[in-house]
C-alpha cells in the first residue's frame, strides 16, 4: 500500500509536463496553449508542495522498485524547478505574447515553444528523482537537447550561434561525465555485485570498499563532465552565449534551475566519493574551480556590456558560491550552499524577467543605450533594483545570508589563500555590478519613451519573487528550514540523514 | 580463453581503430560519412563477440541497435544532409593541422591511450586489456577531429567518434550499462543528430557558409 501511495506520488508529478505537452500538440490554439502551460506548471508546484512536507516527516521515498528515490536534497531542487518554472509559464505568456505581436515570432514557433517548455519542465523533474544515475545522465543529456530547441525559436543569427556552441560543448562535457559515471559503475560491481549497482543509494551503501584510485579518476571526469553543465569555469563559454539569445523565460528556466540541476549531478557524486575516500580530495576540487569560477566571472562583467551576458555571468559566480560552499564542507558551509541553491533560484529568474521587459521596452540589451527605467517603468525598476541588490549580496537580502554562511566556514576550515582571493572577487562583482545597475535605473531616457510597464503578467511573477527575494532575507520558513538542514546532513554525513 | 579469441578481440579492436583513423585521414564530409559507417559496423560486431564472451543476453539487442542506428539511420540522415548542403558550398576543408600530422598526432594520441589505460587500476581481463585503450584512443581522436576541422559539419564527426569511444567504454569496462538506459542513450544520440541537422541547415542559411569562424559574434567585448 506505501509503495503504491509512493508510485503513484512520482506518477503524478511527472504526468502533467507529459500531458500538457500533449495538449499544446493537439490543440495549437495561441490562446490556450499558454494557460494549459500555467495549469501544468501549477500543478508541479501544488504537488511539490505536498511532497515537501512529506519528505520533512518521511525523509526518503522510493519508488517503482529503487528507480526513483527522493530525500531532502532531491526536493530542495525539485522546489526550485517547481517554482521557477510557474514563474516562468506565467512569465512566458506575456512574453510570448508581445514577442507574437512584433512579429518575431509566429503561431508555429508559440506551439514549437510551449511543447517545449513543457518538455523541459519534465527533464527537469526527473533529473533529482532518478535513483538511477544512468537515467540521470540520459535526462540530463535531454535538458541539454530541449533547451538547444527552445533557444533556437528564433532564426537570428546570435540565437543559432549560441544554440550550436551551446550543443556542442554542453554535449562533449557530458560526455566526460558519462565515462564518470561509468567508472563508478564498474567501481561498484567491483566491490559488490549487486543488484542496483547503477543506483546512488546502492552506490553509497558500498562505497566504502571502491577501489580509491578509480574513485579519484571518476570523481574528475564526472566533475570536469557536469561542471561544465553546472557552469563552472573554465568550461563555462557556452554559458553566457545560451543564456543571453534564449527567450527571456528560457533563460530565466536555463539559469536559475537548469544549473542546480546539475550541480545536483555533482553533489550527489561528492556524496559518493566523500563516502568512499573522504571527503578531502572532491573538496579541494571543487575550492579550486569555484575560486577561478568567482574570478572568471568577476572580471567578465567587469568588461560587460550586454544586461543579459552580465546577469549569465552572475550566474558562473553563484554556481563558484555553491561549490565554494560544499567544498568548504562543515555543516555551515554545506547549509549555506543548498541555501544558496535555492536563494539562486528566486533572484535569478527575477532579473531575467525584470531585465526581458527593459529589453522589450526599450528595444535593446546594450546597458550603454538603457539608462533611466525608473522614470519608464517604476514598478519593474523597483523589482529590478531589488533583485540587482540581492544578487550582489547586499542585506537584508536573501543571498547575503547564503554567502555569510559560506564565507564564514571558510574561515573556521582556514582556507586563507581561497578566502582572500574569493573575497577580492566578490568585493569587484559587487561594486562593478552596482553601478552598471544604477546607471541602468537612475538618470535620464537617452530618448523620449512612453511610460508604461509591460502588463499586469509580466509583473505579478515577478512580485513573487522579489518578495520571496525579501522574505528569505528576513526569515526562512521553518518547513524549507528543516529540508536545508536535512539536505546539508546527507551530504556532510555520507548520503542518509 | 582460448588464443583464437584473444586474437579476435585484439583484430577487432585493430579494425576499429585503423576506421578511427580513415576518418582523420581523409578529407572529404562523405568520406568522413563511410569511415563512420564502417566503423560502427565494427563496433557493433565488437559489442556482439562481448555478448558471445560474458554470454549476457542484452548485449545482443545492444549490437543489433548499434548496427540499425549508428550504421544505417545515422549516416542516412547525415547524407541526406550533406547531399542538400553540398550544392550550395564547399564541402572539403583543409584541417588547421595538415592531414600529414594529424595522422600522427593521432598515432601518439593512441600511444598516449595505452599509457594512461595502464596506470588505472583495472581488473585484467582479456575483453578489458583489448578494448578499452581502443576506446579511449577513438575518444581523444573524436576530441581532436572536433577542434581540428573549420566546419561545422566536421563538429558533428568528431562528436559521433566520440559517441562511438563511450559506448565502447562503458561496453567493454562494465559489459553495458542496463539495457534501460543503453536505449536512453540511443534516443539521445538520435535526437542529437536530428537537432544537429536542423542547426546544419539553419547555420548555412542564415551565415550562407559552414565555416566555424564565422560563428563569432557572440563576444565580451
Amino acid at each position: 500500500m506505501d509503495n503504491l501511495i509512493s508510485d503513484l506520488t512520482i506518477l503524478f508529478l511527472l504526468l502533467p509536463p507529459i500531458v500538457g505537452a500533449s495538449l499544446v500538440t493537439l490543440l495549437k490554439k495561441k490562446r490556450v496553449i499558454g494557460i494549459i502551460t500555467i495549469c501544468t506548471a501549477s500543478l508541479i508546484l501544488i504537488q511539490v508542495f505536498f511532497l515537501v512536507s512529506r519528505i520533512v516527516s518521511e525523509k526518503t521515498i522510493t519508488a517503482f522498485g529503487n528507480t526513483f528515490y527522493v530525500d531532502s536534497l532531491s526536493t530542495v531542487i525539485l522546489l526550485s524547478v517547481s517554482v521557477v518554472g510557474f514563474v516562468a509559464a506565467l512569465y512566458s505568456k506575456n512574453y510570448m505574447g508581445r514577442q507574437y505581436d512584433n512579429g518575431t515570432v509566429d503561431d508555429k514557433h508559440i506551439v514549437r515553444y510551449y511543447q517545449g517548455f513543457n518538455v523541459f519542465l519534465l527533464t527537469m523533474l526527473v533529473v533529482p528523482v532518478a535513483n538511477n544515475l544512468g537515467i540521470m545522465w540520459v535526462m540530463v543529456e535531454s535538458t541539454t537537447l530541449v533547451s538547444v530547441l527552445l533557444i533556437m525559436l528564433y532564426a537570428k543569427e546570435n540565437a543559432i550561434e549560441a544554440a550550436w556552441k551551446y550543443l556542442i560543448i554542453a554535449t562533449v562535457g557530458l560526455s566526460f561525465a558519462l565515462i564518470g559515471t561509468v567508472f563508478f559503475y564498474y567501481a561498484n560491481i567491483n566491490a559488490n555485485t549487486s543488484e542496483d549497482a547503477m543506483n546512488w543509494t546502492g552506490m553509497v551503501h558500498n562505497a566504502k570498499h571502491f577501489d580509491p584510485n578509480l574513485v579519484k579518476i571518476a570523481f574528475v571526469f564526472i566533475l570536469v563532465g557536469f561542471g561544465t553543465k553546472a557552469g563552472l569555469a573554465p568550461m563555462h563559454t557556452w554559458l553566457p552565449d545560451a543564456h543571453s539569445e534564449a527567450p527571456t523565460p528560457v533563460s530565466a528556466v536555463l539559469s536559475g534551475v537548469l544549473l542546480n540541476c546539475a550541480f545536483y549531478g555533482i553533489i550527489r557524486f561528492h556524496i559518493v566519493s566523500s563516502v568512499s575516500i573522504g571527503p578531502e580530495f572532491s573538496n579541494q576540487l571543487l575550492i579550486i574551480l569555484a575560486v577561478v569560477s568567482i574570478g572568471i566571472a568577476a572580471a567578465s562583467i567587469y568588461f560587460q556590456k550586454d544586461m543579459k551576458r552580465m546577469l549569465a555571468y552572475s550566474s558562473v559566480e553563484h554556481m563558484g558560491l555553491i561549490s565554494l560552499g560544499i567544498g568548504f564542507g562543515g555543516l555551515f558551509g554545506i547549509y549555506g550552499a543548498m541555501l544558496q541553491i535555492v536563494n539562486h533560484a528566486v533572484a535569478k529568474p527575477l532579473m531575467f524577467f525584470a531585465s526581458g521587459s527593459v529589453s522589450q521596452k526599450y528595444e535593446a540589451k546594450a546597458m550603454s543605450k538603457i539608462k533611466g527605467i525608473i522614470r519608464v517603468m517604476p514598478v519593474t525598476a523597483i523589482l529590478f533594483l531589488i533583485g540587482g541588490l540581492a544578487l550582489v549580496g547586499m542585506p537584508p537580502f536573501n543571498i547575503f545570508l547564503s554567502e555569510f554562511m559560506i564565507l564564514s566556514s571558510g574561515f573556521k576550515s582556514g582556507q586563507f589563500i581561497a578566502m582572500s582571493l574569493v573575497i577580492l572577487f566578490l568585493v569587484i562583482t559587487f561594486a562593478v555590478f552596482l553601478r552598471h545597475l544604477v546607471k541602468m535605473i537612475f538618470g535620464n531616457p537617452l530618448s523620449e519613451m512612453k511610460k508604461g510597464e509591460m502588463g499586469k503578467l509580466a509583473i505579478i511573477p515577478m512580485t513573487i519573487l522579489c518578495s520571496l527575494v525579501v522574505i528569505f532575507g528576513i526569515f526562512i520558513p521553518m518547513q524549507l528550514q528543516i529540508l536545508i538542514q536535512n539536505a546539508s546532513t546527507i551530504i556532510s554525513g555520507g548520503g542518509f540523514a | 580463453m582460448g588464443t583464437i579469441q584473444f586474437d579476435v578481440l585484439t583484430i577487432s579492436g585493430a579494425i576499429l581503430l585503423i576506421a578511427t583513423f580513415g576518418i582523420v585521414a581523409t578529407r572529404g564530409f562523405m568520406d568522413w560519412l563511410n569511415a563512420y559507417r564502417y566503423q560502427s559496423i565494427v563496433l557493433s560486431g565488437v559489442t556482439a563477440i562481448i555478448g558471445y564472451v560474458t554470454g549476457i543476453w542484452e548485449i545482443y539487442v545492444v549490437a543489433g541497435l548499434t548496427l540499425v542506428i549508428k550504421s544505417i539511420i545515422i549516416p542516412k540522415v547525415l547524407t541526406y544532409v550533406t547531399r542538400k548542403l553540398e550544392i550550395e558550398f564547399k564541402l572539403e576543408t583543409n584541417p588547421y593541422v595538415s592531414i600529414r600530422a594529424s595522422v600522427i598526432i593521432s598515432a601518439l594520441l593512441v600511444a598516449l591511450s595505452y599509457f594512461l589505460i595502464q596506470q588505472i587500476p583495472f581488473k585484467s581481463d582479456p575483453i578489458v586489456n583489448a578494448y578499452i585503450p581502443v576506446s579511449m584512443a577513438q575518444f581523444f581522436i573524436g576530441l581532436f577531429v572536433l577542434v581540428n576541422r573549420r566546419t561545422v559539419l566536421s563538429q558533428v564527426v568528431g562528436l559521433l567518434i566520440i559517441e562511438n569511444g563511450l559506448f565502447l567504454f562503458a561496453m567493454a569496462l562494465t559489459h553495458g550499462v542496463s539495457l534501460l538506459i543503453e536505449i536512453g542513450i540511443f534516443v539521445d544520440i538520435l535526437v542529437g543528430i536530428l537537432i544537429s541537422s536542423i542547426l546544419l541547415f539553419r547555420i548555412s542559411r542564415t551565415f550562407d557558409s559552414l565555416d566555424v569562424g564565422k560563428l563569432e559574434n557572440l563576444r565580451d567585448d
